[in-house]
């Protein structure tokens, strides 16, 4: 057993409990945000994204981490980032919200993951790769050696910027929120009830979420892979092991990281009583399994997926994962207003 | 007891799903009309009563079934 096995695991199963409670997923918290003028899980992710931009500077300091923003090449971010969006309304769960809810027994997202995977992989080493290395190759834009980052741009440090900037968001956010009353809603019960048995409401989420992702980046790092927490490489680990046979593939924090999180959200419904196999009928089968496969060409074409470029992306302040996300928000919301908002304007 | 008008089923259905077709049910309903809705997915049972009050519709029951199904009770604002 490697350090690899133990953290990764240990990460995922906190990761897929917190999601699964917090019913965590960012294709609702960017669709609804347009479809249903609900705001509830997007607050969510953004103290998650805050919490990580405080935290990963302290990391670095301390010299458990190295700050590794992910490139910025425009082409790849802009394609990839609209065809996963497009992908995840379709999926009916972003990259997170799918693998947690394997966990949930819904088999929409088994078919989702597996077109995932499959699309991942094709695009990482298969037929489509000339299409992902075109677009990363001749797009990319770097401030000398490094990733363009909001604070490289500038010729400023990441730590004290990403720092400060977390403050200040954080200061904008408060001073708004109270400027509007805005209240946070009270859970009621006791407080196992609370954590074990109700949904958790947006502002524990957050805050749980990101300790997660500083725990998660300090932890993967140790196991000698240098990022937070990420999605799509973990399936697609499993893919190129055991489908495709390539020699030498180590299933590492990536990997363990997707077994812990079905295996916290697995729990995490049994507790809860929310556990139940749910078959949709063949037709929502393809829905989700071509809805997969776009988001595996996105993710790998734009060098992430939304917990890559969002969850730990948007912390690292990596321009190349500001795109990312703006696009996988474009190409959600086009979609949602093809399937959902046209139809019923009739 | 109350007199259900209308019965949903969304059980098994994706998100978004259950909420889209909730609203889209209640929409094409009349004024005081009651819609059963049956659910199973736990994001939506949590969602659909906050957006419920924006549309003005109203809430008249939650009943947790066995697992994870849900039955909701709602009467149509009648936006026609």
């Amino acid at each position: 057993m490697t350090i690899a096995v133990i953290s990764g695991l240990f990460i995922g199963i906190l990761f897929g409990f917190a999601l699964q409670r917090g019913r965590f997923c960012m294709n609702s918290a960017i669709r609804d945000l347009a479809l249903l003028q609900d705001n509830t899980l997007m607050k969510a992710v953004g103290i998650a994204v805050l919490v990580q931009m405080f935290g990963f500077p302290l990391l670095s300091w301390a010299g458990l981490i190295t700050p590794s923003p992910k490139p910025l090449f425009w082409g790849a971010n802009l394609v990839g980032g609209i065809v996963f969006g497009i992908g995840m309304v379709l999926a009916g769960g972003c990259a997170s919200g799918v693998t947690y809810r394997v966990g949930e027994g819904v088999v929409a997202a088994l078919s989702a993951v597996i077109g995932l995977a499959a699309a991942g992989t094709i695009t990482a080493m298969g037929f489509l790769k000339p299409v992902m290395s075109y677009l990363q190759t001749n797009t990319k834009i770097m401030v000398g050696e490094a990733s363009p980052t909001l604070a490289n741009i500038f010729g400023l440090p990441y730590e004290i910027t990403a720092l400060v900037l977390s403050l200040v968001l954080g200061a904008i956010w408060l001073f708004v929120a109270m400027k509007n009353k805005e209240e946070v809603e009270a859970s009621e019960g006791s407080l196992t009830q609370r954590i074990f048995v109700k949904g958790w409401t947006w502002l524990p989420t957050g805050i749980v979420i990101g300790i997660i992702g500083i725990l998660a980046y300090w932890s993967s790092a140790s196991a000698g892979r240098n990022y937070s927490l990420a999605i799509t490489s973990g399936w697609i680990t499993f893919v190129k092991k055991y489908i495709v046979g390539v020699p030498d593939t180590k299933i590492g924090w990536d990997a363990w990281l997707i077994v812990g999180i079905i295996l916290g959200a697995l729990v995490a419904s049994l507790i809860a009583g929310e556990f139940k196999i749910r078959w949709p009928g063949w037709k929502t089968i393809l829905q989700t399994l071509g809805g997969g496969l776009l988001m595996g060409f996105g993710a790998v074409t734009s060098a992430g997926c939304n917990v890559t470029h969002i969850l730990s992306g948007l912390p690292l302040l990596s321009f190349g994962s500001l795109l990312g996300s703006i696009s996988i928000a474009l190409g959600a919301w086009l979609m949602a207003y093809l399937i959902f908002v046209r139809p019923n304007q009739a | 007891m109350t007199e259900i008008t209308k019965t949903l089923d969304v059980r098994g259905k994706i998100c978004p799903y259950p909420d889209m077709d909730t609203m889209t049910t209640l929409k094409k309903m009349q004024k005081g009309e009651v819609l059963e809705v049956l659910l199973d997915y736990p994001l939506s049972v949590e969602r659909i009563p906050r957006n419920l009050k924006k549309q003005k519709h109203k809430l008249l029951e939650v009943e947790k079934l066995d697992g994870p199904n849900h039955r909701m009770l709602i009467e149509a604002h009648g936006l026609k």
